[in-house]
């Protein structure tokens, strides 16, 4: 990597300095403006051939902060268009930031931002193709995350440019898989970082019974366990993520332990600002909606345990 | 990897082909044989140059690389060869606090008695000192070029085999408690030591319980100078972690195969709740594996911050617990029978009573998991630290 992953994590922190959920145009415009797009694209086809790690910063640092749009959906597309080859003009186009999108679950559902964009990707068993909006139809679906805006989109009998088919499409399908799985990850291991902070700068602050909270042993006891579960989970995610032989099943195990310890902590993010922290002024909630939704996207922890627990009986 | 580890990889495992000791699983079911395995194994390892290759190059056996020491432990664990638990506290415990605080004559008599498989064990805990191990009072006084030591010592693991032993022991009560603290080297077969063997629950891996009455010390057996104990302490405590914990859970991955030999052998193996949560433990095993990895890295580029080793504990130990159970759920009724304990087998011997009772030993011993809970919130976190103030109920003890 030209640009080490310390750098890149600085100039990420920068771009979104902390505040949360900030506004979903500008955070496109800046994305694209920062290259963020063409991170894992090769260089020879115009990106900057940075790899999965890369992608990892990136989308830790969107969690992070919380930010809108369809960033994850993108790289698919991006993803597919690199595998394809032949594609460089649209390769170009979607690197550059005009919205291309695609599902983060089955099908063509929870697509993300589709009424904006130019195209949405079609993966089904031996065909992978780019449809042209144009020949769509799509239904809003409003998630309690607000930090998302997803579709279900109809594609009819459209037929669309065909990017990889049969055992490339095989291949390419469960190289999108694992992609999503590394960004959803990331995204669960950057909130689940921001919501720790935060809690612990609560406990530290709020006063009851004549001292900090953060001096009773109960509740640090419980942050101890969050930080050890972050931790570990972090620590996987960059094995796995620098680890270019990792499979889909591998990644979505590992996305599935990402999104557990997003999940705990976002819940005891709450618990532990009790009232406060169970109102709409107070940002707790948003990272209760995005974990609990990150665990259901890209395949849930029942369906990646379960392949993993079988992956594991044969090994 | 690079060629010189895939060279050294090969070599290990051409070694273990030929000198791993064979089913020695279903025969280490005595003490004795338990004791003669963990000799014989010892002394074949120090042989071949495999004993000790976490130590300094000038000492045989050491100077390794951590990337070889990794390939090393990594073979052994994939050969399933016996842990080296008789000479672990001589290799790890003791060496590593001589190389720090021991002088050069200190280092010449005692390091080479340790290749050739002296054993030593840990004299630290009390009836009265547990997690507080500073509130400790087994006494030493100096009379001449002699410390005259009073006390018990509780919980000495393999203390009853033991010819040695690192004591920390009370040379002054002024001050705070850590400042009275000396450290002394004390052989086992001296006049007035008497060490009593306890069984752990599942009784496996006993440890000892010493008395000492008017024990002697020859002055020339302090480590480091008299008050500055609660120091040495600490090279002694810390010396385990890091690459203990990266072959435990290195070898933890590689026994995953018993919980899935257990699933298939009960007819499990469609059972899709018991795949997931099978999956869900091959995660977090994975996980704490590159944990203790992150850790051991950080710790040899000089990046290892208080409190760090404490989250590879507490994960390691959350996880056996997790692994431990799992089998002993799987394992029904059949794991309620008893059966005979492997000495020596490790954390994980499919005895999944045995190792589920065996798996407290790392959630307690070596700081418990609260005493850890506590350094990761207040060291690591910077939280506040408890109140030193305090008031017993009118009517408690
Ligand atoms: C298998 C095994 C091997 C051992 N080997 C050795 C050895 O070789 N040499 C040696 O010297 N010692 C050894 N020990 C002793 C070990 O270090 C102590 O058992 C351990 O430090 C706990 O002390 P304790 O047993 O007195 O429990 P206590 O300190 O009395 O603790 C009882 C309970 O209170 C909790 N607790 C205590 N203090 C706090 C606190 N501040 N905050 C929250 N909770 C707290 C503990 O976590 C525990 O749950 C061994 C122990 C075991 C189990």
């Amino acid at each position: 990597m030209s640009m080490t992953r310390a750098e890149l994590q600085d100039a990420a922190a920068k771009a979104f300095d902390g505040d949360l959920t900030p506004d979903a145009a500008h955070s496109w415009n800046l994305i694209a403006d920062m290259g963020w797009l063409m991170m894992a694209v090769p260089e020879d086809q115009g990106g900057l051939g940075l790899g999965r790690a890369a992608v990892g910063v990136i989308h830790q640092a969107l969690g992070r902060t919380l930010v809108a749009g369809p960033a994850i959906a993108q790289m698919l597309v991006i993803e597919a268009l690199s595998a394809a080859g032949g594609q460089d003009e649209l390769l170009g186009r979607a690197m550059a930031g005009e919205v291309m999108t695609a599902s983060l679950a089955d099908g063509l559902s929870a697509v993300p931002d589709a009424d904006r964009a130019s195209h949405v990707l079609q993966v089904e068993a031996g065909i992978i193709s780019l449809l042209p909006v144009g020949d769509l139809a799509f239904t809003a679906r409003t998630t309690w995350d607000g930090t998302r805006r997803l579709f279900d989109v109809d594609a009819g009998d459209a037929a669309g440019i065909v990017l990889a088919t049969g055992d490339a499409a095989t291949a390419l399908a469960s190289r999108l898989s694992a992609l999503r799985s590394v960004a959803l990850a990331a995204d669960c291991l950057g909130g689940a970082d921001a919501a720790l902070a935060m809690t612990i700068d609560y406990l530290e602050t709020r006063r009851q019974f004549d001292r900090p909270l953060a001096l009773f042993q109960a509740l640090k006891h419980r942050v101890a366990d969050m930080k050890t579960a972050l931790v570990a989970a972090e620590a996987l995610f960059w094995a796995r993520a620098s680890d270019t032989a990792a499979d889909a099943v591998t990644m979505g195990a590992m996305k599935a332990h990402a999104a557990g310890v997003y999940r705990l902590i976002a819940e005891e993010a709450i618990q532990l600002h009790g009232g406060i922290g169970l109102t709409m002024e107070h940002p707790c909630h948003l990272f209760l909606k995005r974990a609990t939704l990150n665990a259901v996207l890209g395949g849930d922890g029942d369906h990646w345990e379960e392949a993993r627990g079988r992956q594991a009986m044969t090994a | 990897m690079s060629e010189a580890l895939d060279s050294l990889r090969q070599e290990v495992r051409d070694w273990l082909a030929i000198h791993a000791p064979k089913d020695w699983r279903g025969q280490s079911t005595s003490e004795a044989a338990f004791l003669e395995l963990q000799r014989s194994w010892f002394a074949s390892l120090a042989k071949a140059g495999y004993a000790v290759p976490h130590w300094p190059e000038n000492w045989p056996g050491g100077g390794r690389s951590l990337a070889q020491q990794k390939v090393i432990y990594e073979e052994f664990a994939r050969a399933d060869t016996p842990r080296l638990l008789l000479s672990f506290m001589s290799t790890y415990h003791a060496a590593s606090t001589l190389f720090e605080w021991g002088s050069e004559e200190q280092q010449q008599r005692y390091i080479p008695r340790i290749l050739e498989g002296e054993i030593w064990c840990q004299g630290f805990s009390e009836p009265g000192a547990g997690s507080d191990l500073a509130a400790l009072r087994t006494r030493a006084e100096r009379k001449g070029d002699v410390y005259v030591v009073n006390g018990q010592k509780l919980w000495s693991t393999m203390g009853q085999f033991a010819d040695q032993c690192l004591l920390l022991v009370r040379t002054s009560s002024e001050g705070v408690k850590q400042a009275g603290l000396t450290y002394l080297l004390l052989d086992l077969k001296a006049p007035g030591v008497t060490a009593r063997p306890i069984h752990q629950i599942h009784g496996d891996e006993e440890f000892a319980e010493i008395f000492l009455d008017n024990v002697e010390i020859p002055v020339a057996d302090r480590l480091g100078e008299e008050g500055q104990g609660w120091a040495v302490a600490q090279s002694t405590l810390s010396s385990e972690r890091g690459l203990t914990l990266l072959e435990l859970s290195a070898r933890m991955r590689g026994a995953l195969w018993r919980i899935g030999d257990l699933i298939r052998a009960n007819g499990r193996g469609e059972d899709a709740g018991v795949l997931r949560d099978f999956g869900r433990l091959a995660s977090k095993v994975d996980a704490t594996c590159a944990v203790a990895d992150q850790f051991l890295a950080n710790r040899i580029a000089g990046e290892e911050r208080v409190g760090d080793a404490s989250i590879v504990k507490l994960a390691y130990s959350r996880t056996l617990r997790e692994f431990t159970s799992l089998g002993l759920r799987i394992g029904g009724l059949e794991a309620q029978y008893h059966a005979p304990i492997t000495f020596g087998g490790g954390m994980e011997t499919g005895n999944w009573m045995a190792d589920f009772m065996n798996s407290y030993a790392w959630t307690i011993a070596g700081g418990s998991d609260e005493v850890q809970r506590n350094i990761i919130a207040e060291r690591l976190l910077g939280m506040p630290r408890e109140p030193k103030n305090w008031v017993v109920k009118e009517g408690a003890a």
